[in-house]
Protein backbone atom coordinates (compact mmCIF):
# COMPACT_ATOMS: atom_id res chain seq x y z
CA UNK A 1 0.00 0.00 0.00
CA UNK A 2 1.63 3.14 -1.21
CA UNK A 3 0.68 6.03 1.21
CA UNK A 4 -0.85 8.10 -1.41
CA UNK A 5 -3.36 5.22 -1.70
CA UNK A 6 -6.25 6.49 0.59
CA UNK A 7 -9.76 4.57 1.20
CA UNK A 8 -13.30 4.91 2.05
CA UNK A 9 -16.21 2.07 3.61
CA UNK A 10 -19.71 2.26 2.37
CA UNK A 11 -21.60 0.45 4.37
CA UNK A 12 -25.77 0.21 4.54
CA UNK A 13 -28.12 -2.33 4.91
CA UNK A 14 -29.45 -4.37 1.52
CA UNK A 15 -31.74 -2.42 -0.63
CA UNK A 16 -30.61 0.94 0.46
CA UNK A 17 -28.57 1.92 -2.91
CA UNK A 18 -25.35 1.04 -0.98
CA UNK A 19 -23.91 -0.37 -4.73
CA UNK A 20 -25.30 2.76 -6.95
CA UNK A 21 -23.63 5.28 -4.36
CA UNK A 22 -20.32 3.22 -4.72
CA UNK A 23 -20.18 3.11 -8.31
CA UNK A 24 -20.86 6.74 -7.98
CA UNK A 25 -17.81 7.26 -5.92
CA UNK A 26 -15.46 5.36 -7.99
CA UNK A 27 -17.14 7.44 -11.02
CA UNK A 28 -15.89 10.67 -9.49
CA UNK A 29 -12.66 9.58 -8.27
CA UNK A 30 -12.16 8.60 -12.13
CA UNK A 31 -13.09 11.68 -13.34
CA UNK A 32 -10.41 13.07 -11.15
CA UNK A 33 -7.88 11.54 -12.72
CA UNK A 34 -7.21 8.93 -9.87
CA UNK A 35 -6.64 5.27 -10.07
CA UNK A 36 -9.48 3.45 -8.14
CA UNK A 37 -10.40 0.00 -7.33
CA UNK A 38 -13.50 -1.48 -5.67
CA UNK A 39 -14.88 -4.42 -3.73
CA UNK A 40 -18.16 -4.71 -2.67
CA UNK A 41 -20.10 -7.82 -0.90
CA UNK A 42 -23.91 -7.88 -1.58
CA UNK A 43 -25.22 -11.27 -1.25
CA UNK A 44 -27.51 -10.94 2.09
CA UNK A 45 -28.91 -7.32 0.14
CA UNK A 46 -32.21 -9.37 -0.33
CA UNK A 47 -32.55 -10.22 3.25
CA UNK A 48 -31.88 -7.24 4.69
CA UNK A 49 -28.32 -8.03 5.78
CA UNK A 50 -24.81 -6.07 5.68
CA UNK A 51 -24.17 -4.57 2.84
CA UNK A 52 -20.40 -2.90 2.00
CA UNK A 53 -18.70 -1.14 -0.33
CA UNK A 54 -14.87 -0.78 -0.35
CA UNK A 55 -13.31 1.80 -2.50
CA UNK A 56 -9.67 3.34 -2.56
CA UNK A 57 -8.03 5.60 -4.72
CA UNK A 58 -4.46 6.80 -5.78
CA UNK A 59 -1.94 6.98 -8.10
CA UNK A 60 -1.90 3.57 -8.19
CA UNK A 61 -3.80 1.36 -6.50
CA UNK A 62 -3.18 -2.50 -5.88
CA UNK A 63 -5.57 -4.23 -3.66
CA UNK A 64 -9.29 -3.25 -3.68
CA UNK A 65 -9.58 -3.87 0.02
CA UNK A 66 -9.52 -0.88 2.79
CA UNK A 67 -6.90 -2.34 6.10
CA UNK A 68 -8.70 -1.75 8.86
CA UNK A 69 -7.97 1.29 10.86
CA UNK A 70 -7.07 3.18 7.37
CA UNK A 71 -9.93 4.55 5.83
CA UNK A 72 -10.02 8.12 5.16
CA UNK A 73 -14.28 8.41 5.49
CA UNK A 74 -16.62 6.17 6.92
CA UNK A 75 -20.62 6.36 5.23
CA UNK A 76 -22.72 4.46 7.07
CA UNK A 77 -26.35 4.81 5.84
CA UNK A 78 -27.66 3.33 9.19
CA UNK A 79 -26.49 4.08 12.75
CA UNK A 80 -26.10 0.01 13.30
CA UNK A 81 -23.59 -0.33 10.66
CA UNK A 82 -21.70 2.51 11.71
CA UNK A 83 -21.31 0.98 14.77
CA UNK A 84 -20.23 -2.32 12.77
CA UNK A 85 -17.52 -0.45 10.59
CA UNK A 86 -15.99 2.33 12.55
CA UNK A 87 -12.56 0.12 13.50
CA UNK A 88 -11.84 0.62 9.69
CA UNK A 89 -11.68 4.35 9.75
CA UNK A 90 -8.20 5.53 10.41
CA UNK A 91 -7.32 7.88 13.21
CA UNK A 92 -8.47 11.67 12.75
CA UNK A 93 -10.51 10.26 9.67
CA UNK A 94 -14.24 11.13 8.89
CA UNK A 95 -17.05 8.99 9.89
CA UNK A 96 -20.56 10.29 7.64
CA UNK A 97 -23.72 8.56 9.75
CA UNK A 98 -26.98 8.50 8.91
CA UNK A 99 -29.31 8.32 11.41
CA UNK A 100 -31.99 5.85 10.58
CA UNK A 101 -31.71 2.98 12.40
CA UNK A 102 -33.14 -0.62 10.81
CA UNK A 103 -33.41 -3.26 13.14
CA UNK A 104 -32.31 -6.47 11.45
CA UNK A 105 -34.14 -9.55 12.35
CA UNK A 106 -31.67 -11.46 14.34
CA UNK A 107 -31.48 -8.64 16.50
CA UNK A 108 -35.08 -9.04 18.09
CA UNK A 109 -34.63 -10.68 21.26
CA UNK A 110 -38.34 -11.43 21.66
CA UNK A 111 -40.90 -10.77 18.61
CA UNK A 112 -44.28 -10.22 20.81
CA UNK A 113 -43.09 -7.34 22.75
CA UNK A 114 -40.65 -6.20 20.33
CA UNK A 115 -37.58 -5.66 22.08
CA UNK A 116 -34.30 -5.75 20.36
CA UNK A 117 -30.29 -5.66 20.83
CA UNK A 118 -30.30 -2.81 18.55
CA UNK A 119 -27.61 -0.33 20.00
CA UNK A 120 -29.29 3.15 20.98
CA UNK A 121 -28.36 6.13 18.88
CA UNK A 122 -25.29 7.41 21.03
CA UNK A 123 -22.58 9.91 19.14
CA UNK A 124 -20.38 9.93 22.35
CA UNK A 125 -19.34 6.25 20.45
CA UNK A 126 -17.37 7.70 18.30
CA UNK A 127 -16.26 11.03 20.11
CA UNK A 128 -13.11 9.03 22.31
CA UNK A 129 -11.87 8.57 19.07
CA UNK A 130 -10.72 11.55 17.45
CA UNK A 131 -12.63 11.13 14.56
CA UNK A 132 -14.52 13.78 12.31
CA UNK A 133 -18.35 12.64 13.15
CA UNK A 134 -21.10 14.29 10.73
CA UNK A 135 -24.38 12.81 12.41
CA UNK A 136 -27.15 13.51 9.23
CA UNK A 137 -30.79 12.73 8.93
CA UNK A 138 -30.54 11.86 5.22
CA UNK A 139 -34.45 10.68 4.77
CA UNK A 140 -36.17 13.84 6.24
CA UNK A 141 -33.34 15.99 4.00
CA UNK A 142 -34.57 13.90 0.67
CA UNK A 143 -37.68 13.97 1.92
CA UNK A 144 -38.20 17.93 1.88
CA UNK A 145 -36.21 18.41 -0.93
CA UNK A 146 -39.18 15.92 -2.64
CA UNK A 147 -37.98 12.25 -2.85
CA UNK A 148 -37.02 10.35 0.14
CA UNK A 149 -34.86 7.85 -2.40
CA UNK A 150 -32.48 10.52 -2.78
CA UNK A 151 -31.12 9.88 0.87
CA UNK A 152 -27.96 8.59 -0.48
CA UNK A 153 -26.79 11.85 -2.42
CA UNK A 154 -27.27 13.90 0.99
CA UNK A 155 -24.79 11.02 2.24
CA UNK A 156 -22.34 11.47 -0.51
CA UNK A 157 -22.55 15.21 -0.26
CA UNK A 158 -21.47 15.34 3.16
CA UNK A 159 -18.95 12.31 2.46
CA UNK A 160 -17.44 14.39 -0.56
CA UNK A 161 -16.18 17.37 1.64
CA UNK A 162 -13.61 14.58 2.74
CA UNK A 163 -11.65 12.94 0.14
CA UNK A 164 -10.45 15.94 -1.36
CA UNK A 165 -11.75 15.94 -4.96
CA UNK A 166 -13.49 18.67 -6.73
CA UNK A 167 -17.59 18.93 -6.55
CA UNK A 168 -17.82 19.01 -10.12
CA UNK A 169 -16.66 15.44 -10.77
CA UNK A 170 -18.99 13.82 -7.90
CA UNK A 171 -22.07 16.09 -10.04
CA UNK A 172 -20.98 14.27 -12.99
CA UNK A 173 -20.59 11.36 -11.73
CA UNK A 174 -24.35 11.31 -10.11
CA UNK A 175 -25.68 12.88 -13.03
CA UNK A 176 -24.41 10.21 -15.22
CA UNK A 177 -25.15 7.57 -12.64
CA UNK A 178 -28.86 7.93 -11.18
CA UNK A 179 -31.88 6.80 -12.78
CA UNK A 180 -33.16 8.55 -15.39
CA UNK A 181 -35.30 11.97 -14.14
CA UNK A 182 -33.76 11.87 -10.80
CA UNK A 183 -30.93 13.67 -11.54
CA UNK A 184 -32.17 17.61 -10.40
CA UNK A 185 -32.98 16.22 -7.23
CA UNK A 186 -30.12 13.88 -6.43
CA UNK A 187 -27.83 16.90 -7.11
CA UNK A 188 -30.13 19.33 -5.05
CA UNK A 189 -29.77 16.48 -2.00
CA UNK A 190 -25.91 16.20 -2.94
CA UNK A 191 -25.23 19.90 -2.11
CA UNK A 192 -27.78 19.81 0.83
CA UNK A 193 -26.07 16.94 2.54
CA UNK A 194 -22.37 19.44 1.36
CA UNK A 195 -23.85 21.68 3.46
CA UNK A 196 -24.13 19.46 6.46
CA UNK A 197 -20.58 18.44 6.38
CA UNK A 198 -20.11 22.28 6.68
CA UNK A 199 -22.47 23.13 8.89
CA UNK A 200 -21.25 20.81 11.11
CA UNK A 201 -17.78 21.39 10.72
CA UNK A 202 -16.16 22.40 14.64
CA UNK A 203 -15.07 25.42 15.04
CA UNK A 204 -10.84 25.27 14.89
CA UNK A 205 -10.61 23.65 18.60
CA UNK A 206 -8.83 23.54 20.73
CA UNK A 207 -11.17 23.81 23.31
CA UNK A 208 -11.75 26.12 25.96
CA UNK A 209 -8.82 25.29 28.26
CA UNK A 210 -6.43 25.34 25.14
CA UNK A 211 -6.02 21.72 25.65
CA UNK A 212 -6.61 20.00 22.10
CA UNK A 213 -6.24 16.13 23.53
CA UNK A 214 -3.14 14.49 23.71
CA UNK A 215 0.11 14.76 21.48
CA UNK A 216 1.55 11.80 20.09
CA UNK A 217 4.94 10.39 21.53
CA UNK A 218 6.90 8.81 18.96
CA UNK A 219 10.10 7.01 20.18
CA UNK A 220 12.86 5.89 17.46
CA UNK A 221 14.05 2.99 19.70
CA UNK A 222 16.69 2.33 17.17
CA UNK A 223 18.45 5.59 17.83
CA UNK A 224 17.34 5.79 21.68
CA UNK A 225 19.88 4.52 24.14
CA UNK A 226 18.00 4.43 27.42
CA UNK A 227 19.75 7.22 29.03
CA UNK A 228 17.11 7.86 30.80
CA UNK A 229 16.78 12.09 30.48
CA UNK A 230 13.42 12.11 28.94
CA UNK A 231 11.72 9.99 31.36
CA UNK A 232 13.21 12.27 34.14
CA UNK A 233 11.96 15.40 33.19
CA UNK A 234 8.83 14.58 31.43
CA UNK A 235 6.54 16.47 34.06
CA UNK A 236 3.61 14.63 33.25
CA UNK A 237 5.30 10.88 33.70
CA UNK A 238 4.23 9.68 30.71
CA UNK A 239 7.85 8.35 29.98
CA UNK A 240 9.73 5.03 31.98
CA UNK A 241 12.63 2.75 31.99
CA UNK A 242 11.37 -0.60 32.18
CA UNK A 243 12.83 -3.38 34.06
CA UNK A 244 14.83 -4.81 31.27
CA UNK A 245 15.95 -0.58 31.02
CA UNK A 246 14.39 0.30 27.56
CA UNK A 247 12.66 3.42 27.02
CA UNK A 248 8.75 2.69 27.12
CA UNK A 249 5.37 5.35 26.98
CA UNK A 250 3.46 4.39 30.05
CA UNK A 251 0.99 7.57 29.82
CA UNK A 252 0.50 8.54 26.67
CA UNK A 253 -3.18 10.33 27.50
CA UNK A 254 -1.35 12.88 29.78
CA UNK A 255 1.36 13.62 26.92
CA UNK A 256 0.75 17.98 26.85
CA UNK A 257 2.74 18.65 24.54
CA UNK A 258 5.75 20.64 26.48
CA UNK A 259 8.59 18.93 24.07
CA UNK A 260 11.13 18.74 27.10
CA UNK A 261 11.59 15.37 25.99
CA UNK A 262 12.24 16.07 22.75
CA UNK A 263 14.37 19.16 23.18
CA UNK A 264 16.22 17.24 25.71
CA UNK A 265 16.76 14.16 23.97
CA UNK A 266 20.40 13.83 22.68
CA UNK A 267 19.83 11.32 20.80
CA UNK A 268 16.94 12.49 18.29
CA UNK A 269 14.97 9.61 18.99
CA UNK A 270 11.77 11.39 20.48
CA UNK A 271 9.26 13.40 18.24
CA UNK A 272 6.28 14.65 19.85
CA UNK A 273 2.96 15.64 17.02
CA UNK A 274 0.35 17.19 17.89
CA UNK A 275 -2.94 16.21 18.21
CA UNK A 276 -4.83 15.65 14.99
CA UNK A 277 -1.66 17.14 12.55
CA UNK A 278 -1.90 14.36 10.06
CA UNK A 279 -5.70 15.05 9.78
CA UNK A 280 -4.98 18.63 8.98
CA UNK A 281 -1.77 17.63 6.52
CA UNK A 282 -3.69 15.17 4.72
CA UNK A 283 -7.61 16.64 4.26
CA UNK A 284 -6.45 19.73 2.50
CA UNK B 1 8.72 24.69 11.36
CA UNK B 2 10.89 22.16 9.18
CA UNK B 3 11.50 18.18 11.04
CA UNK B 4 14.41 19.10 12.59
CA UNK B 5 15.77 15.79 10.92
CA UNK B 6 16.37 17.32 7.49
CA UNK B 7 19.43 18.80 9.08
CA UNK B 8 20.63 15.50 10.18
CA UNK B 9 22.36 13.14 7.95
CA UNK B 10 20.12 10.34 9.19
CA UNK B 11 22.65 7.77 7.45
CA UNK B 12 25.12 8.21 10.04
CA UNK B 13 22.77 7.86 13.05
CA UNK B 14 22.85 6.62 15.73
CA UNK B 15 25.93 9.30 16.89
CA UNK B 16 28.88 7.60 18.75
CA UNK B 17 28.26 9.76 21.76
CA UNK B 18 27.34 7.92 25.07
CA UNK B 19 23.65 7.52 26.73
CA UNK B 20 23.01 10.77 28.45
CA UNK B 21 25.62 12.72 26.63
CA UNK B 22 24.18 16.31 26.13
CA UNK B 23 26.07 17.22 23.16
CA UNK B 24 23.50 15.25 21.32
CA UNK B 25 20.97 18.00 22.88
CA UNK B 26 23.46 20.88 22.06
CA UNK B 27 23.05 19.33 18.29
CA UNK B 28 19.69 19.64 18.33
CA UNK B 29 19.59 23.14 19.38
CA UNK B 30 21.98 24.39 17.01
CA UNK B 31 20.17 22.84 14.21
CA UNK B 32 16.91 24.31 15.47
CA UNK B 33 18.56 27.48 15.33
CA UNK B 34 19.46 27.30 11.75
CA UNK B 35 16.30 26.21 11.07
CA UNK B 36 14.78 29.42 12.90
CA UNK B 37 16.76 31.58 10.80
CA UNK B 38 15.89 29.88 7.62
CA UNK B 39 19.91 29.55 6.40
CA UNK B 40 20.58 27.19 3.68
CA UNK B 41 21.89 23.76 4.57
CA UNK B 42 25.19 24.31 1.66
CA UNK B 43 25.55 27.97 3.17
CA UNK B 44 26.48 26.98 6.81
CA UNK B 45 29.51 25.25 7.09
CA UNK B 46 30.47 23.57 10.56
CA UNK B 47 34.16 23.56 10.81
CA UNK B 48 35.51 20.95 14.01
CA UNK B 49 38.30 19.89 15.81
CA UNK B 50 39.17 17.03 17.45
CA UNK B 51 36.95 15.46 20.47
CA UNK B 52 33.64 13.97 21.28
CA UNK B 53 32.11 17.43 20.85
CA UNK B 54 33.77 17.83 17.29
CA UNK B 55 31.95 14.69 16.20
CA UNK B 56 28.80 16.61 15.85
CA UNK B 57 29.87 17.98 12.32
CA UNK B 58 29.90 14.72 10.99
CA UNK B 59 25.96 14.66 11.73
CA UNK B 60 24.84 17.71 11.11
CA UNK B 61 23.74 17.65 7.06
CA UNK B 62 25.81 21.15 6.11
CA UNK B 63 29.32 21.46 4.30
CA UNK B 64 31.65 20.32 6.93
CA UNK B 65 34.93 20.37 7.80
CA UNK B 66 36.74 17.87 10.27
CA UNK B 67 39.99 19.52 10.85
CA UNK B 68 43.42 18.78 12.69
CA UNK B 69 43.19 18.86 16.88
CA UNK B 70 42.82 22.34 18.09
CA UNK B 71 43.03 23.96 14.70
CA UNK B 72 39.66 24.60 14.13
CA UNK B 73 39.53 28.12 14.55
CA UNK B 74 42.61 28.31 12.03
CA UNK B 75 40.51 26.73 9.24
CA UNK B 76 37.58 28.83 9.90
CA UNK B 77 39.46 31.66 9.32
CA UNK B 78 40.66 30.62 5.98
CA UNK B 79 37.28 29.29 5.26
CA UNK B 80 35.60 32.58 6.13
CA UNK B 81 38.22 34.66 3.58
CA UNK B 82 37.87 32.25 1.01
CA UNK B 83 33.93 32.18 1.26
CA UNK B 84 32.68 34.65 3.00
CA UNK B 85 29.19 34.39 2.13
CA UNK B 86 28.80 31.03 4.32
CA UNK B 87 28.23 31.47 8.01
CA UNK B 88 30.85 30.13 9.66
CA UNK B 89 30.47 27.91 12.89
CA UNK B 90 33.10 26.16 14.68
CA UNK B 91 31.93 23.75 17.09
CA UNK B 92 34.80 22.41 19.56
CA UNK B 93 35.02 21.10 23.19
CA UNK B 94 37.05 22.77 26.04
CA UNK B 95 40.26 20.10 25.39
CA UNK B 96 40.39 21.64 21.79
CA UNK B 97 39.73 25.01 22.25
CA UNK B 98 41.38 25.71 25.39
CA UNK B 99 44.23 23.48 25.41
CA UNK B 100 45.72 22.56 22.50
CA UNK B 101 44.16 25.07 20.20
CA UNK B 102 43.77 27.66 22.95
CA UNK B 103 45.82 30.27 21.01
CA UNK B 104 43.71 30.08 17.98
CA UNK B 105 40.86 30.80 19.85
CA UNK B 106 42.17 33.34 21.54
CA UNK B 107 43.38 34.77 17.95
CA UNK B 108 40.56 34.50 16.10
CA UNK B 109 38.78 36.74 18.62
CA UNK B 110 41.08 39.15 18.70
CA UNK B 111 40.97 39.66 14.89
CA UNK B 112 37.66 39.61 15.24
CA UNK B 113 36.78 37.22 11.99
CA UNK B 114 32.81 36.64 11.64
CA UNK B 115 32.88 33.54 12.55
CA UNK B 116 30.54 31.62 15.54
CA UNK B 117 32.45 29.40 17.88
CA UNK B 118 30.60 26.80 20.08
CA UNK B 119 32.51 25.50 22.59
CA UNK B 120 30.84 22.64 24.44
CA UNK B 121 32.58 22.84 27.70
CA UNK B 122 32.45 19.17 29.61
CA UNK B 123 35.14 20.09 31.98
CA UNK B 124 37.45 16.28 31.44
CA UNK B 125 38.54 14.68 27.53
CA UNK B 126 36.15 12.91 27.10
CA UNK B 127 36.93 10.94 23.94
CA UNK B 128 40.72 9.94 25.42
CA UNK B 129 39.64 8.37 28.73
CA UNK B 130 38.56 11.18 31.18
CA UNK B 131 41.94 13.17 31.89
CA UNK B 132 41.86 16.47 33.29
CA UNK B 133 41.32 19.17 30.96
CA UNK B 134 41.84 22.92 31.89
CA UNK B 135 38.73 23.54 32.70
CA UNK B 136 38.05 20.74 35.15
CA UNK B 137 36.90 22.56 38.63
CA UNK B 138 39.40 22.16 41.28
CA UNK B 139 39.27 19.14 43.74
CA UNK B 140 37.12 17.31 40.97
CA UNK B 141 38.64 13.46 40.01
CA UNK B 142 39.33 12.65 36.26
CA UNK B 143 41.60 9.67 35.82
CA UNK B 144 44.87 11.89 35.71
CA UNK B 145 43.86 13.34 39.05
CA UNK B 146 42.53 10.86 41.37
CA UNK B 147 42.89 12.46 44.67
CA UNK B 148 41.39 15.51 43.08
CA UNK B 149 42.42 18.19 40.60
CA UNK B 150 44.90 20.59 42.46
CA UNK B 151 44.96 23.49 39.16
CA UNK B 152 42.66 26.47 39.18
CA UNK B 153 40.35 25.97 36.20
CA UNK B 154 39.92 28.22 32.81
CA UNK B 155 36.59 30.20 32.80
CA UNK B 156 36.43 30.39 29.38
CA UNK B 157 34.09 33.43 28.88
CA UNK B 158 36.20 35.50 30.88
CA UNK B 159 39.00 34.26 28.86
CA UNK B 160 37.63 34.94 25.45
CA UNK B 161 36.14 38.64 26.82
CA UNK B 162 39.50 39.31 27.51
CA UNK B 163 40.63 38.20 24.22
CA UNK B 164 38.47 40.68 22.41
CA UNK B 165 35.56 38.92 21.57
CA UNK B 166 32.59 40.74 20.63
CA UNK B 167 30.00 37.96 21.53
CA UNK B 168 30.30 35.96 24.27
CA UNK B 169 27.28 34.04 25.73
CA UNK B 170 27.10 30.62 27.77
CA UNK B 171 24.12 28.74 27.84
CA UNK B 172 23.43 25.49 29.69
CA UNK B 173 22.58 22.15 27.41
CA UNK B 174 19.50 21.81 30.10
CA UNK B 175 17.46 25.00 28.60
CA UNK B 176 17.74 24.16 25.06
CA UNK B 177 15.39 27.06 24.57
CA UNK B 178 17.59 29.59 25.34
CA UNK B 179 20.49 28.09 23.66
CA UNK B 180 18.97 28.40 20.63
CA UNK B 181 17.92 31.51 21.24
CA UNK B 182 21.66 32.60 21.74
CA UNK B 183 23.36 30.47 18.76
CA UNK B 184 20.77 32.24 16.52
CA UNK B 185 21.93 35.42 17.83
CA UNK B 186 25.40 34.59 17.34
CA UNK B 187 25.37 33.35 14.10
CA UNK B 188 23.67 36.35 12.50
CA UNK B 189 26.02 38.50 15.44
CA UNK B 190 28.51 40.50 12.80
CA UNK B 191 32.14 39.44 13.92
CA UNK B 192 33.73 36.76 16.29
CA UNK B 193 30.50 35.34 18.47
CA UNK B 194 31.84 32.97 21.32
CA UNK B 195 29.40 30.54 22.82
CA UNK B 196 30.22 28.65 25.98
CA UNK B 197 28.17 25.46 26.07
CA UNK B 198 28.17 24.22 29.42
CA UNK B 199 27.63 20.02 28.48
CA UNK B 200 28.07 16.96 30.86
CA UNK B 201 30.00 13.81 30.63
CA UNK B 202 28.34 11.80 32.65
CA UNK B 203 30.71 8.88 31.64
CA UNK B 204 33.67 10.18 33.17
CA UNK B 205 33.51 13.36 34.84
CA UNK B 206 30.10 12.04 36.25
CA UNK B 207 31.05 8.55 36.95
CA UNK B 208 34.44 9.37 39.01
CA UNK B 209 32.36 12.45 40.70
CA UNK B 210 29.66 10.50 41.57
CA UNK B 211 27.23 13.02 39.84
CA UNK B 212 24.72 10.88 38.52
CA UNK B 213 23.79 9.61 35.07
CA UNK B 214 22.76 12.15 32.11
CA UNK B 215 19.83 12.99 33.50
CA UNK B 216 21.53 13.91 37.08
CA UNK B 217 23.89 15.86 35.61
CA UNK B 218 21.50 17.57 33.13
CA UNK B 219 19.42 18.66 36.48
CA UNK B 220 22.49 20.03 38.51
CA UNK B 221 23.65 22.31 35.64
CA UNK B 222 20.12 23.59 36.03
CA UNK B 223 20.51 24.46 39.66
CA UNK B 224 24.13 25.97 39.10
CA UNK B 225 22.57 28.72 37.24
CA UNK B 226 22.61 31.70 38.36
CA UNK B 227 18.97 33.14 36.52
CA UNK B 228 17.19 30.52 36.98
CA UNK B 229 18.28 28.11 40.13
CA UNK B 230 16.68 30.39 42.47
CA UNK B 231 12.83 30.96 40.25
CA UNK B 232 12.99 27.10 39.54
CA UNK B 233 14.15 25.70 43.22
CA UNK B 234 10.57 25.01 43.72
CA UNK B 235 10.02 23.24 40.66
CA UNK B 236 10.25 19.48 40.26
CA UNK B 237 12.27 19.95 37.56
CA UNK B 238 15.07 20.80 40.14
CA UNK B 239 14.03 18.54 42.93
CA UNK B 240 16.61 15.71 42.00
CA UNK B 241 19.45 17.94 43.02
CA UNK B 242 21.89 16.08 45.23
CA UNK B 243 21.98 18.42 48.54
CA UNK B 244 25.59 17.74 48.83
CA UNK B 245 28.35 20.69 48.26
CA UNK B 246 26.92 22.73 45.35
CA UNK B 247 29.25 23.61 42.68
CA UNK B 248 29.45 27.37 42.76
CA UNK B 249 26.84 29.15 40.48
CA UNK B 250 27.40 30.49 36.52
CA UNK B 251 26.39 33.55 34.80
CA UNK B 252 24.40 32.57 31.72
CA UNK B 253 23.07 34.15 28.18
CA UNK B 254 24.72 36.60 26.59
CA UNK B 255 27.82 38.29 28.45
CA UNK B 256 28.87 40.90 26.05
CA UNK B 257 27.64 42.26 23.30
CA UNK B 258 29.52 44.93 20.64
CA UNK B 259 29.95 45.61 17.28
CA UNK B 260 33.37 46.75 15.90
CA UNK B 261 35.38 46.21 12.74
CA UNK B 262 35.22 42.97 11.03
CA UNK B 263 38.95 40.87 9.85
CA UNK B 264 38.18 40.15 6.34
CA UNK B 265 41.83 39.23 5.26
CA UNK B 266 43.42 41.08 2.67
CA UNK B 267 40.13 41.05 -0.11
CA UNK B 268 38.46 44.43 1.67
CA UNK B 269 41.48 45.65 3.62
CA UNK B 270 42.20 45.50 7.15
CA UNK B 271 38.25 46.73 8.32
CA UNK B 272 35.56 45.84 5.96
CA UNK B 273 32.01 46.72 7.93
CA UNK B 274 30.59 44.38 5.46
Amino acid sequence: MTDETKGLVLAGVGGQGVILAGMIVADAMVRAGHDIKQSEVHGMAQRGGSVFSHIRWGPGVDSPLVPRASAEVLAAFEWAEAIRWVDYVREGGAVVVDLRTIVPPGACDDRRNWTTAYPGIDPELFLDRQLKTRLIDASSTASELGNIRAANSVILGTVAAFCGIDDSHWEAAIESLVPRGTEEINLAAFRAGREVADAQAPAATPSPEGFAGPHQIDINHSWCKDCDICSRVCPEYCLAIDNNGKLGIVDSDACTGCRLCELLCPDFAISIRPPMAEAVTTNG
Amino acid sequence: MTDIKTYLREWAMPHVLCPGCAHGIVLRSFLEAVDQLQLEQDKVAMVAGIGCSSRLAGYADFCTLHGTHGRAPAFATGLKLARPELDVVVVTGDGDGLAIGGNHLIHAARRNIDITVMLLNNSIYGMTGGQAAPTTPQGAVASTTPSGNTEASFDACALLQGAGASFVARVLAANPIEMTKVMADAITHPGFSFIEVVSDCPEYFGRYNKAGGGAEMLVSLTSRDVAVAGPLAAKRFVNHVPSSEPPPGMDTGVLQREVRPIFSGIRGGDTDES
